[in-house]
């Protein structure tokens, strides 16, 4: 595979000469002189050193060619001083072992990159490890004081319990995450229409499980199926209920200004009754908390599977890969099902702000030029450098808009994955990310799953987090991760039968209070108030 | 006042003889000072509001607020039960297998299948946990896991194990023995390796069969290696295999399954809250080290084999 | 040997059925190596989808051909070599006259040294502490620092100290009537006689370092000096980063696990190897067969 780690190469070095060659040549040829020299900082080059812990780069690479036009561009060079290379960030765990080896060798670079970093910022920078950017955005950062005030949601996320804003993130661009998936070829054999409704859902699952869509003779399908079991309980915004504010797991949610959680709703406890039933009746997998991440390849290609909610654009792909397999194959996204009282919910999107990007430590001695560069990014041209690498080498202007090459876009290498190894798409970088490099490779069928649910308009408001202060974190260490443990066991019980939610709600509900719910709410409700005002 | 000149006396004459054993032991115990004991320091972290940033001498003290935080959780509790008694089974069925397994291949004649047979066994350590958890869960898979579908041959109905808090333990510690049996056992064959065979001879012309051979000879000879592995077995009580819970546990198995470990990994506490875990290692360092010195004791007094 | 022509009916019936039992046994501690080599050999769709069960499905090298061109896999393959054979030697050359001393009842203050190595087996000052004591020594980042810092620990000490106490005095006389020093009686008598003991504390300690990873991954800052599990771990997080939220690896011959059973399979192998070369160790006889009085 290709790699830029081994800097040492002089294979590597010829051939990023070349192609910083090729670029200047490129650029000099098909756009105005102007670009280059509109955005620089300093009038002689300046080194600023940075710490980079990207998941997929254990350092920061000097030879990408993003960085080299960066550096033309902006006369600002990047220079690698990465501790703990190897210890890179744990996505699932959120460990940042490298950050903290970092702060322990008591020596922070001028720039701090990384992935999973808010924590870590919002939780140093007070302490002043990092330098506050609120200041310096509003004097010298024309482009991000213009995006923050067009998205003040975002900006009230990003702060810390102090209110200062510690660091610049990546933003992803796109608003799908999660969708409806369902086996469209089955409920053409069976004679049935997309559900509309919850009990019309119902209808289609009891079809898919009685009679026989895949043709075996066996009554062995599997009528919802989920990779990640919390998507099972997701389905109780069909009763109106709801399981998560936000893109992660089981967390609160906001409703009219007042901060709730989703397990101690009566949406949610209605939602939990009935998928206890479906599970019983059979209409959901029975090893759904088990099966885990091969659910989706092993259920759709032995073709048992019928319905999912699972992401667009690798669901989609199935279309695609399992054409041959299994004769008929259409996994689609349908529109939300109506909920009892009416409403077409998807409770998932994708988060507008990522924990990941950088921030300014608190010895670098020019913290005007490195906003300023920070700056740079959320320029037309800085984006565009981000989002699509060097124009002439990895994309070239079509009708004003960034398209990429045929050589990239047909060569079977994921455009993705391209775009690491030139430094574009760097998720520890601060940049917003834009949907358009995405929708040149997506799958069509996710791309028409997309427009439909665009049509529809069924996303809802999401919870962007809270920064705790110290009390009141003390409150949600002392009592959320044990709450957070009980409904958990109570929601699995429920479902698999071992109790009935309808029974045991109110104890469960006295059980919750007793064990602090309220104080966590409470606290909650302050940090909020406090970030993002009323 | 002559006691004194004589003692230093018996030292200096003790050390004109003795030099080559200090001389050997030197360099290991330099070693531990630098690298094991140079850093205990940190261990003051248990006590303090420790910051990264600030650094451990910086930080402030809070004395046992970090022990209280933890104790005063029923779910710590739970899970300081569950280590124990997951440990204490493993221990009552989980010690004993190695050194069955080393005297079962100490009867076996035929060389070749002893030599195969040790080194395939010794295999599983070597797999990665998640591989281990992986072939586990599919083996107790309701739909199609084999000790499901053997149970269905005598008419049995599937039953969903690993969603049941009843039979956690007894999956995750068999499991944690049949991986780690084998590779455990090779210290014992070592032992046994060091027996004479004479013994064994002497003891056929008497008429002894194989069984009271191994009653009377093999375990009475490698009595001081598992009296030793017991200790230090004893003290590793509160270590129980973190990784592969995680692996097979659910919400639904918390009650049986939630050990120490797991319970700090889910408070989030793995991510830079070094003070919170800190103390709750120095928890376990201090309970194991009690139970330690005791079995270390009640060994010295009556086997004359002990770790110190 | 003993001859089994020798053994009483009885005795025989034992014999087979222990047999048996340790067949059926070891056969159920086979199948999980069985496993990853079938999921090594098939393809990533098939060994996503979970169907793999002891053979191949849909047979393909692609796995190999993506770990074994990686320039990387070799370098990280190379450097195992070296934590292992290096911190072997190292520690073998501290162990042994360490073991050796802490067994001689002349050792003045004996009870304590033996606890002073035993205390650490429980405490331990944790991973920042740690760290910062390995920068000040100046050992971050290098192979020296590797083999050094993890070169010793209680538990092999401890293990050969209790072996070296077991051998009967008699032995030990036989030397020092004879002039030999302490380090003499060391080379020449309990070496020998501990060929077991030494070999299985050997095996610990390559087992140790060929399966290193937390530290050799805190510790390097380069990645050309890591070792193979390490190298292990970053392509999992790599690939599952592809696999699971940018869907990239849908169509390709390979996927995370296939990749990992194959690296799995190529750091097993050496291991495989290894363990027959000792086993000889383990033959009984060793005292009364070539030790000079």
């Amino acid at each position: 595979m290709k790699n830029y780690r081994n800097t040492g190469g002089n294979t590597m070095r010829y051939l990023t000469l070349t192609a910083a060659i090729a670029a200047t040549l490129a650029v000099s040829a098909t756009s105005p002189a102007f670009a280059e020299t509109d955005h620089k900082i300093v009038d002689k080059p300046l080194e600023l050193k940075i710490q980079m812990n990207h998941k997929r780069y254990p350092r920061y690479i000097e030879d990408w060619p993003v960085e080299i036009q960066a550096r033309k561009m902006t006369n600002i060079h990047l220079k690698d001083a990465t501790i703990g290379a190897n210890a890179r960030t744990d996505e699932n765990s959120g460990k940042t072992e490298a950050l903290n080896l970092m702060l322990a060798s008591g020596s922070i670079p001028d720039i701090v990159g990384s992935s999973r970093i808010k924590d870590f910022v919002n939780q140093y920078g007070p302490e002043g490890a990092f330098i506050p950017l609120n200041d310096l955005i509003e004097e010298h950062a024309p482009n991000l004081k213009a995006f923050f005030e067009k998205k003040p949601n975002v900006a009230s996320a990003l702060k810390a319990a102090d209110g200062n804003m510690y660091y610049i993130p990546y933003l992803p661009d796109g608003k799908y995450g999660r969708a409806y998936f369902m086996r469209t070829d089955w409920l053409k054999k069976l004679d049935l229409k997309a559900p509309e409704t919850v009990a019309e859902l119902e209808t289609v699952l009891k079809a898919f499980r009685d009679k026989d869509p895949n043709g075996n003779g066996k009554k062995d399908e599997i009528p919802f199926f989920a990779r990640q079991w919390p998507e099972l309980i997701r389905l109780v915004t069909l009763w109106d209920g709801r399981s998560s504010g936000s893109d992660t797991y089981h967390d609160f949610y906001v409703d009219e200004g007042k901060l709730k959680h989703p397990y101690a709703g009566e949406g949610y406890r209605d939602g939990i009754s009935n998928l206890a039933r479906w599970y019983k009746e059979g209409l959901v997998d029975a090893e759904v908390f088990t099966r885990g991440s091969s659910s989706r390849d092993y259920l759709l290609s032995e073709n048992l599977g019928g319905m999912t909610h699972d992401w667009f654009a690798s669901t989609s792909g199935y279309n695609t890969s399992l054409e041959g397999k299994v004769k008929g194959f259409e996994f689609k996204a349908i529109a939300p099902p109506a909920s009892v009282s009416g409403k077409r919910v998807e409770e998932h999107r994708r988060i507008p702000i990522k924990p990941d990007g950088w921030a300014i430590g608190h010895t670098n001695k020019h913290p005007v030029e490195t906003i300023k560069y920070f700056d740079f990014w959320f320029s037309e041209e800085g984006r565009r450098l981000a989002n699509f690498g060097v124009e002439g080498q990895q994309y070239t202007m079509v009708d004003g808009e960034p398209k990429f090459t045929e050589e990239m876009l047909t060569n079977g290498k994921p455009i993705n994955n391209q775009l690491y190894t030139v430094g574009a798409q760097l998720q520890a970088r601060g940049y917003f990310q834009d949907y358009n490099y995405e929708k040149q490779w997506s799958n069509k069928f996710a791309l028409e799953g997309i427009a439909l649910y665009d049509e529809g308009d069924y996303l809802i408001d999401q919870f962007l987090g809270v920064a705790f202060n110290k009390d009141e974190q003390k409150v949600y260490d002392k009592h959320w991760p044990s709450i957070r443990d009980y409904m958990l066991e109570r929601q699995q019980a429920w479902v698999l039968g071992t109790g009935d939610v309808m029974a045991d709600w109110d104890d469960y509900m006295k059980q919750l209070n007793k064990m602090g719910l309220e104080k966590v709410l409470a606290a909650m409700q302050s940090a909020y108030t406090r970030q993002y005002g009323g | 006042m002559n006691s004194f000149q004589d003692k230093v006396g018996w030292y200096i004459r003790h050390f004109k003889r003795e030099w080559q054993i200090y001389a050997m032991l030197a360099p290991a115990i330099i070693w531990f000072i630098m690298f094991l004991y140079q850093p205990m320091y940190g261990l003051q972290i248990a006590f303090k509001d420790y910051s990264l940033f600030k650094g451990i001498t910086a930080s402030p003290w809070v004395g046992f607020e970090h022990f209280e935080t933890l104790f005063s959780s029923d779910q710590f509790m739970r899970a300081v039960k569950n280590t124990f008694i997951i440990s204490g089974l493993t221990l009552l069925f989980g010690f004993p297998a190695p050194i069955i397994l080393a005297l079962m291949f100490n009867e076996v004649l035929n060389q070749l299948f002893k030599r195969t047979s040790q080194t395939i066994v010794y295999l599983p350590h070597f797999i990665s946990t998640v591989i281990i958890a992986g072939i586990v869960i599919t083996a107790f898979s309701p739909s199609a896991g084999i000790v499901n579908t053997a149970l269905g041959w005598f008419g049995i109905e599937p039953i969903y194990f690993l969603s049941k808090a009843e039979w956690f333990r007894p999956i995750f510690i068999g499991s944690g023995i049949w991986q780690e049996a084998g590779f455990s056992s090779i210290v014992f064959l070592a032992a046994i390796a060091g027996v004479n065979p004479s013994l064994y001879e002497s003891a056929m012309v008497d008429g002894a069969s194989r069984w009271q051979m191994i009653w009377k000879i093999t375990l009475p000879s490698i009595l001081p290696t598992i009296l030793i592995m017991l200790i230090i077995r004893i003290g590793n009580l509160l270590e129980v295999s973190f990784e592969l819970i995680i692996l097979l546990y659910q919400p639904a198995t918390y009650e049986t399954a939630d050990v120490v470990n797991t319970f700090i990994y889910r408070q989030g506490l793995q991510g830079g809250q070094y003070d919170l875990a800190g103390a709750a290692g120095l928890f376990n360092a201090v309970v194991a080290f009690i139970l330690v010195m005791t079995a270390n004791t009640i060994s010295r007094r009556y086997s004359r084999t002990s770790l110190w | 040997m003993t001859n089994m022509n020798l053994y009483s009916r009885g005795d025989k019936i034992f014999v087979r059925v222990n047999m048996v039992l340790l067949a059926i046994f070891t056969l159920s501690t086979l199948y999980p190596f069985i496993y990853i080599a079938a999921v090594s050999f098939s393809s990533g769709f098939a060994a996503r989808a979970g169907v793999v069960v002891a053979t191949p499905v849909d047979t393909t090298l692609a796995a190999y051909k993506f770990v074994l061109s990686s320039p990387e896999f070799w370098q990280s393959y190379l450097n195992t070599f070296i934590y292992t054979i290096g911190g072997t030697l190292m520690s073998l050359a501290l162990i042994i006259p360490a073991a050796y001393a802490l067994s001689r009842k002349q050792l003045v203050g004996r009870r304590f040294w033996n606890l002073m190595v035993a205390f650490t087996m429980w405490f331990n000052a944790g991973m920042i502490p740690f760290w910062l004591n390995m920068k000040d020594l100046g050992l971050l980042d290098s192979y020296f620092g590797i083999i050094i810092g993890f070169a010793l620990n209680a538990f092999n000490i401890i293990l050969l100290r209790n072996f070296f106490e077991s051998i009967p005095e008699s032995f030990e006389e036989a030397a020092r009537l004879d002039g030999a020093n302490e380090f003499q009686v060391l080379w020449k008598v309990f070496v020998p006689l501990s060929k077991p003991a030494i070999v299985t504390i050997t095996l610990f300690c390559v087992v140790a370092r060929w399966n290193g990873f937390f530290w050799a991954m805190v510790l390097l800052n380069d990645e050309g000096k890591v070792p193979l599990q390490v190298y292990l771990r970053k392509i999992i997080a790599e690939l599952s980063d592809d696999q699971e939220f940018s869907a990239t690896l849908l169509n390709a011959p390979y996927s995370v696990e296939t990749v990992t059973a194959a690296i799995i399979v190529c750091s097993i192998i050496p291991v495989l190897l290894f363990y027959p070369f000792i086993q000889k160790y383990f033959n009984k006889g060793i005292l009364l067969g070539g030790v000079k009085g």
